[in-house]
């Protein structure tokens, strides 16, 4: 290449650059105008108002007959809070991911779903990817702070300001042993006495024995044993006992429990009670599908077990493994916040706000058109047609569940008992804490590290616990969990000293 | 003024290849120097500002080197970058020897059609994405229902003994991607001048004696190109190969850990892009001086053959 073709492409780099940088730019500055446009028509006559259309990101794979629901969903808000929705889904796997990078680039959005478990609420209401909601709360979102558990709404708190409107749904998370009906009744089986994990021995000794083809226990490498312990970050080393009076952090792979606990894992890992590739295995779904398990670990939920029979086919039962605690990841399982980004925060609020308290737009949203996708078979009971199959939405994520119709089946009551099992919850003791880890972030990573590497093969009990323990916690300590476990404990005792813990 | 006539009259004199260059350009411009700016966010602590994407740059705290520390500040710093190393060298060396023997076994197939057919076997692993590739080599490796553990009778957990990895990740690797580089030394091949091989003959050499003679002569511009590019790479690692293939067995850390696992790893739960981008930026970076300087010692003995 000469010298002057060299400067010529130079030259065209810099003006392409350029021109991409303002148009940008441009397209930027447009957007700023619209929202100051309707931010400023907001306060004029309502009916002189443009409608708006809300940008909403939810969890859950896409649908089929989203645009044709649409439709329906936008004439209904569009009388209503002269609002229109585009309801954008994203697959439970891509989620976090995709959200990462969507809020990171600042994509224009208005509503989008958070959890504890997918685009996590506290790192990124930290980070700024939501807006603060209190005084939306107040004014546009009352109905949320009438009708929802308010336990909800305080425990989702970050550092004392609402990002997000939690669902109203099962607010404790309660483990219970499942077991395939099937088996249990063919080998007469009896459940009473299985309170802890250790007690399940002989009946997976029965079916080991007995049904050569049956994993006798369903287990995933996420797998945890039950211990008494809050987790500072779940499924990190750094944790408070449940009954903790002086809220002490340690580290649970130096316990005693955790040891015990092992121990059991082991032992049915050795006697072939487990898959011998638990420790990478993803998903057990196979078995279910094919009834080809005995027992398994669940958290439940009231008539839950009718739930779990319906979608498996056959009849499956449980039994309680542990109390119902609410925890923070369990106050903050399905939450819609408000993009830091959006033009329209009030409309944005106005329609969740009609989201959780109006039964027709949430079961619009739901369950589809009646009469296409259901149909109703009393007052508040629907039944799926065949069409269901083209809109199937994940319920939980979408808001207030418990003005949702009952399904074909389910008992009257089942709203009352949902509201039980929330009363009977006990709190654990760092509910409403969050831990900051902007201080200890490359700490963090190194940790992360180490707990992949021995997590998955120590808890399944793949492995030899007493000596993997030891090197997990050499390597843990190398890594920096003992400045995590300060940095913990220092912002914890502040806590506690700041609520009279 | 009359510099820019000239250029505009080199424009349109070289239009046609001016025309045909423009679409790697702006693929280049898009994907590699536009992102670039972007190499700023290494340096602070990222937060999200409503006003978007460059508001967020801007706004976000300066936090200097922070976000490189995490790749530096533990043992496992050194694991992962052996692994990361050691892996693209055995890459490199193999996977030139194998991918040019082969085209070389190519060359020489008198029926084409055959060749041909070879060809495609060998260039169709390249296609399939990592996930599937984990998969094909589940069902190998499964100590339950594998293949290989069927087939000798044997009871060996592969996925817990970090011993074999080492050979199973080099030997995926090869199997995906040598048919992929035959093709590039295939086409080389195809391009020498004939008459050369025909002197040859008439001179009595054998066919290991033209290969030896021409075909390895008139490759080595290539194999330096694809080798200093590969140099370029050498210290990321593909994360596929190391994540889906081993099915992230904690066991087989020590064997599979790379640095672009690491980072993954390390920062799913925080999503800090500050310290991706800041990883992102340190592999490039050494990666580039590793070009530069092989190149630099290419150049020393063979000008023709080096890059630039």
């Amino acid at each position: 290449m000469s010298k002057k073709k060299k400067h010529f492409s130079l030259l065209l780099t810099t003006l392409l650059t350029v021109s991409l940088a303002l148009s940008a730019c441009g397209g930027d500055s447009k957007n700023n105008a619209g929202g100051e446009a309707a931010s400023g028509g907001n306060k004029a006559a309502e009916s002189t108002e443009k409608p708006v259309e809300l940008i909403w990101y939810t969890i859950g794979p896409p649908q089929k007959d989203m645009d044709k629901v649409l439709t329906e969903v936008n004439k209904y808000t569009l009388e209503k809070i002269n609002a229109t929705l585009d309801i954008k889904m994203l697959d439970f796997g891509d989620y976090t991911q995709k959200m990462q990078v969507m809020a990171a680039s600042g994509e224009p959005m208005d509503i989008l779903f958070t959890s504890s478990w997918a685009f996590d609420y506290v790192q990124n209401a930290r980070k700024g990817a939501f807006l603060q909601l209190d005084d939306l709360l107040k004014n546009q979102g009352k109905g949320i702070v009438d009708t929802i558990d308010p336990a909800f709404l305080e425990g989702s708190k970050v550092d004392g300001h609402n990002y997000a409107i939690p669902a109203n749904k099962e607010l404790p998370a309660q483990e219970v042993f499942r077991f395939n009906k099937e088996l249990l009744d063919k080998y007469k089986l009896d459940l009473t006495s299985v309170k802890t994990m250790a007690d399940l021995e002989p009946l997976l000794k029965t079916i080991k024995e007995n049904e050569p083809g049956v994993t006798p226990y369903a287990m995933v490498k996420d797998f945890m044993p039950i211990m008494p312990f809050d987790y500072v970050i779940e499924k990190m080393p750094m944790a408070v006992y449940m009954d903790t009076k002086d809220y002490k952090v340690i580290n649970i792979l130096e316990t005693p429990e955790i040891k015990e606990a092992l121990k059991t894992v082991r032992k049915f890992y050795q006697a072939g009670y487990i898959s011998p590739e638990v420790a990478t295995t993803s998903s057990v779904d196979d078995l279910y599908k094919a009834g080809k398990w005995f027992t398994d670990r669940a958290s439940t939920q009231p008539m839950a077990d009718n739930l779990w029979s319906v979608s498996y086919g056959y009849p499956v039962v449980s039994t309680p493994a542990s109390q119902p605690y609410i925890y923070n990841w369990s106050v903050m399982g399905s939450m819609q916040a408000i993009s830091a980004n959006s033009e329209y925060p009030e409309k944005a609020m106005e329609f969740l706000n009609l989201l959780n308290t109006d039964p027709v737009l949430r079961n619009m949203i739901d369950s589809g058109i009646e009469g296409v996708h259901y149909e109703k078979i009393s007052d508040n009971m629907i039944k799926n047609l065949p069409d269901a199959k083209n809109y199937d939405m994940p319920t939980f994520s979408l808001g207030n569940i418990m003005i949702n119709y009952l399904n074909e089946g389910d008992p009257e009551n089942k709203w009352e008992e949902f509201k039980k099992f929330n009363d009977a919850g006990i709190n654990a003791p760092l509910l409403g804490f969050n831990f900051d880890t902007s201080k200890v972030t490359n700490e963090i990573a190194a940790v992360q590290n180490v707990k992949e590497e021995f997590w998955a093969p120590l808890m399944t009990g793949s492995v030899d616990s007493e000596e993997y323990l030891t090197k997990a916690n050499e390597k843990l300590k190398a890594a920096g969990l003992d400045k995590i476990i300060a940095e913990a404990q220092s912002q914890i005792d502040a806590w506690k000293a700041a609520n009279n813990k | 003024m009359g510099k820019i006539g000239k250029s505009a009259k080199d424009v349109l004199k070289n239009k046609v290849l001016l025309f045909m260059v423009l679409p790697g350009t702006l693929w280049f411009l898009f994907f590699s120097y536009l992102p670039m700016v972007g190499t700023v966010i290494a340096f602070k602590e990222y937060r999200f500002s409503r006003d978007g994407f460059w508001a967020s740059i801007i706004n976000s705290k300066w936090v200097g080197w922070d976000n490189f520390k995490f790749l530096f500040s533990t043992n496992d710093a050194y694991l992962i970058t052996r692994n990361t190393l050691l892996y693209n060298i055995a890459f490199i060396v193999l996977g030139l020897i194998l991918s040019v023997l082969l085209a070389v076994v190519l060359s020489e197939i008198a029926n084409k059609k055959l060749a041909k057919l070879y060809q495609t076997g060998m260039f169709l692993p390249y296609f399939l994405s990592w996930v599937v590739v984990g998969y094909f080599a589940f069902s190998f490796l499964s100590s339950e229902r594998g293949l290989l553990n069927a087939m000798f009778g044997s009871n060996i957990s592969w996925y817990s003994e970090s011993k074999y990895w080492p050979f199973i990740i080099i030997f995926v690797f090869l199997w995906k991607a040598v048919g992929y580089n035959s093709v590039v030394y295939l086409a080389a091949i195809m391009g020498i001048d004939k008459s050369l091989y025909e002197a040859a003959m008439i001179d009595g050499a054998s066919k290991f004696q033209q290969i030896r003679g021409i075909t390895l002569p008139m490759l080595k511009p290539i194999i330096t190109i694809m080798t200093l590019l590969a140099i370029g790479k050498i210290f990321y690692a593909d994360f596929g190969l190391f994540y889906q293939v081993p099915r992230d067995s904690g066991t087989l850390y020590s064997v599979t850990n790379v640095i672009d696992t690491y980072v993954y790893r390390g920062l799913k739960t925080t999503g800090e892009i500050g310290m991706s981008t800041a990883a992102g930026l340190y592999q490039s970076v050494v990666g580039f001086v590793l070009v530069l300087t092989s190149n630099y010692i290419v150049r020393k003995f063979d000008k023709d053959s080096a890059l630039f």
